[in-house]
């Protein structure tokens, strides 16, 4: 799950889980920024995104001595945090009354299907990522643990608390809302051009 | 045989589906219906093409996802969660200790103080309507009343908005909210009504002159001879009321003279006060000297304040004062309860109502004098407050509350309590800035507050300078543990060295006489360190540097990655 060539800082996440505040301070250093923009794309405010963060470090520290060593640590970090966002958007469905499920509604079969490569090329990063905050929560945050943090079919399947079979066709569904996102976008872009 | 290999036998239709040819981009498929997919991808072009862009698509995605498009927030770069969660109890108890106090500061002050002043006819139901609603400048406040209520809902909402605002994610809320708090102000506005302002070397009212409406009125000799139906405040050097005021008079004045008649309330600040004339109501008067000459007539109480108090004329009810000479030979109507050096009670006088004097010479009364009942004089002796368990134990309980504040400063800003202490430790220059700060942003902050304009201002610098009051004990606490235990960044430790810190002038500031002192020490040394700090943070630095996200630079001509997703780190 790290990126090709990256080595994981053993010694540090050692040394924290003795209780060394320092290395403690140095982990949350080198591994904040990330989980920040994991928790950025996946929640709705900026402000959720920092309280996010700030907790699933309370939780990482908590957690902390639990944590296999044998296994990838950047990995075990991003389930924690895909598990607390979720948990808190759960717990904001629940407030807001927002439907988590209206990934289901959006069709298997597209007429286009590689229609989604050409709008993410014609569009700005920024674009994409404003698309994002259009859809369903399950959808955005699926596309998030999948192509930002790299999260196996399994681990996705259990942070969404979905069959593991049925992953594949979240992800699908949730390309194409994003497709379509992009292509109101762009509608309205050339609307508004007129 | 599965869906998907029923799809892959099939011979008329032998096109794979979008789903089938992303689980193979994602290396979801087992290698049987992977080999079988890889086979078809070989010979299809058109399977071959959505694959490819499906997998870029993939790849792509990641790449938006994964540039760095937002700084790092401030507040994030440095992990405070496990204090933050450890001062959850800590607020309860301060609350608790903040409840205990003012219960003690309202039970041992201010109700002895309200008890007193109902004594002298102030009869408001409670403190509230006492200072608010009865007064001394009720009525100068009353036309001021919309700008307050305007100020108060305005920080009101203010808070409200910044308490709420993640609940308040679009801006159309906002807009409402703000809006409707708005209307509400508008709605709720009374009319203003007319005021005149007279400013001159000599502003004379003169005889025959009447005035409807409130007048303020500005300059060395002010002279009202006519008549005024309303309230007048007065800025003057010389102050002489011979006509008729049917509202309140509000003076300040080096000389003032009421030989005329005053309908409401006369409250004055002066050097002499000389009242041969009538006021219909209440006096409260500050002031060097005052004479209520034996024409003078105060239709309720008299509250007065000051050096000399000479009283030959008639008081309808009761009589508060507190005066080093106090001279009574007129008739007062009510009770008398005084505070004083000295209290003489002349051969004419007449006291209908009890009389209590404390003060450090028994008062001198006339056997001619007629009083309702024989005077009760208490001698006042310098002597130190004995100091009972209840003394010892709100000492400890306010110990606990510095703790407490010290634990929460160095919790939620660590390197500013670091940085004070470390300020501290200038004690030359920290104590000089001290001496300024604690006089000079308290008086500022009380004539921001008086311009009224600059109220809110006023009022923040001044919460300011009580927090930095209240924090001066911690920080000061904090570099004595230091000079005590040694220097230690860690929290625990350096929280150990503020409260033994703490304890430490705690007890000293027990000590008769040198306590006070030190506590006033303290104040000017642990105020300037703050101050030090502030400003020294307020000065023009870089940034430090968040170090950035341990992930390879993906940019729009960075060459994507072989693998299929990268992760962000």
């Amino acid at each position: 799950m790290s990126a090709p060539g990256k080595t994981e800082p053993t010694e540090l996440i050692a040394q924290a889980r003795t209780g060394d505040t320092q290395a403690w301070g140095d982990l949350y250093r080198e591994y904040a920024p990330a989980i920040f923009r994991f928790c950025r794309r996946a929640m709705p405010t900026r402000e959720d995104a920092e309280d996010a963060t700030m907790e699933i470090f309370m939780k990482l520290r908590d957690k902390l001595v639990q944590y296999d060593a044998s296994r990838s640590f950047t990995a075990w970090l991003y389930k924690i945090a895909a598990n607390h966002c979720w948990d808190m958007l759960r717990r904001k469905k629940a407030r807001h009354d927002k439907d988590m499920d209206d990934i289901t509604e959006v069709p298997l079969q597209c007429p286009e299907p590689n229609q989604l490569e050409k709008l993410i090329e014609e569009r700005t990063g920024e674009e994409v990522r404003r698309a994002l905050d259009k859809l369903g929560l399950r959808a955005r945050m699926a596309l998030v643990m999948r192509y930002y943090s790299d999260m196996s079919y399994d681990e996705i399947a259990d942070a969404l608390g979905v069959r593991r079979q049925f992953v594949g066709v979240v992800l699908l569904r949730a390309r194409h809302e994003l497709r379509q996102a992009l292509g109101e976008s762009s509608a309205l872009a050339v609307g508004g051009a007129r | 045989m599965n869906e998907l290999e029923m799809k892959l036998e099939q011979p008329d239709d032998p096109c794979l589906d979008e789903m089938t040819l992303l689980l193979y981009a994602e290396r979801q498929l087992d290698r049987e219906a992977a080999q079988r997919v890889s086979l078809h991808t070989q010979t299809c072009t058109r399977c071959l093409t959505l694959l490819r862009a499906l997998d870029r698509g993939s790849r792509l995605l990641t790449r938006s996802m994964l540039e760095q498009d937002e700084p790092f927030p401030a507040r994030l770069a440095e992990f405070h969660a496990q204090v933050k969660r450890n001062m959850q109890w800590i607020w309860g108890v301060i609350f608790g200790l903040a409840v205990l106090g003012v219960y003690e500061l309202y039970a041992n002050y201010i109700t002895p103080v309200q008890t007193q002043l109902n004594d002298a006819g102030f009869t408001g139901s409670s403190l509230l309507s006492l200072v608010v609603f009865q007064g001394a400048f009720w009525k100068g406040w009353a036309s001021m009343f919309g700008l307050f209520q305007f100020l108060a809902v305005t920080v009101m909402v203010g808070f409200g908005l910044f308490a709420f605002r993640r609940y308040l994610r679009r801006g159309s809320a906002m807009a409402a909210v703000v809006l409707s708090g708005l209307s509400v102000l508008l709605a709720s506005a009374s009319p203003a009504t007319a005021t005149e302002f007279r400013k001159s070397d000599t502003v004379t009212i003169k005889k025959g002159e009447v005035i409807t409406g409130d007048m303020f009125l500005a300059g060395n000799h002010v002279r009202i001879e006519g008549e005024v139906d309303g309230d007048v405040f007065v800025f003057a050097e010389q102050l002489e009321v011979s006509g008729r005021i049917s509202g309140d008079l509000i003076g300040f004045a080096q000389t003032e003279r009421i030989s005329g008649v005053v309908d409401g309330n006369v409250r004055t600040a002066a050097n002499n006060v000389t009242i041969t004339g009538s006021v219909e109501r209440n006096v409260t008067a500050w002031n060097e000297s005052l004479n209520l000459d034996s024409g003078g007539k105060i239709g309720r109480s008299l509250t007065v304040g000051g050096e000399s108090v000479v009283l030959d004329g008639k008081i309808g009810r009761d009589l508060l004062g507190f005066f080093k000479n106090g001279t009574i030979s007129g008739f007062i109507g009510g009770s008398v309860r005084a505070r004083g050096e000295m209290l003489s009670i002349s051969s004419g006088a007449e006291i209908d109502g009890k009389t209590k004097f404390d003060g450090h010479k028994e008062p001198s009364v006339s056997a001619d004098a007629k009083l309702g009942s024989p005077v009760e004089f208490t001698k006042v002796e310098h002597k130190h407050e004995a100091r009972t368990g209840d003394y010892y134990l709100w000492r400890l309980i306010f110990t606990g509350t510095f703790l407490a504040f010290g634990l929460v400063l160095a919790g939620l800003m660590p390197k500013f309590a670091a940085e004070s202490v470390e300020s501290a430790g200038q004690v030359g220059i920290s104590f000089g800035l001290g001496v300024l700060v604690l006089f000079g942003v308290f008086i500022g902050s009380l004539i921001a507050c008086a311009t009224i304009i600059f109220l809110l201002v006023g009022i923040s610098s001044l919460m300011l300078w009580l927090i930095m009051l209240m924090a001066a004990e911690v920080v000061v606490g904090g570099v004595v543990g230091q000079w005590i235990l040694g220097r230690s960044d860690e929290f625990w430790k350096f929280f150990l060295r503020v409260a033994l810190g703490v304890v430490i002038i705690r007890v000293i500031t027990t000590i008769p006489f040198i306590g006070f002192w030190v506590a006033l020490a303290v104040c000017f040394w642990g105020m300037g360190a703050i101050s030090l700090t502030l400003y020294r943070r307020l000065q023009p630095a870089f940034a430090p540097n968040i170090p950035p996200a341990p992930m390879p630079p993906v940019g729009m001509s960075t060459p994507l990655p072989p693998s299929t997703t990268v992760g962000g780190i």
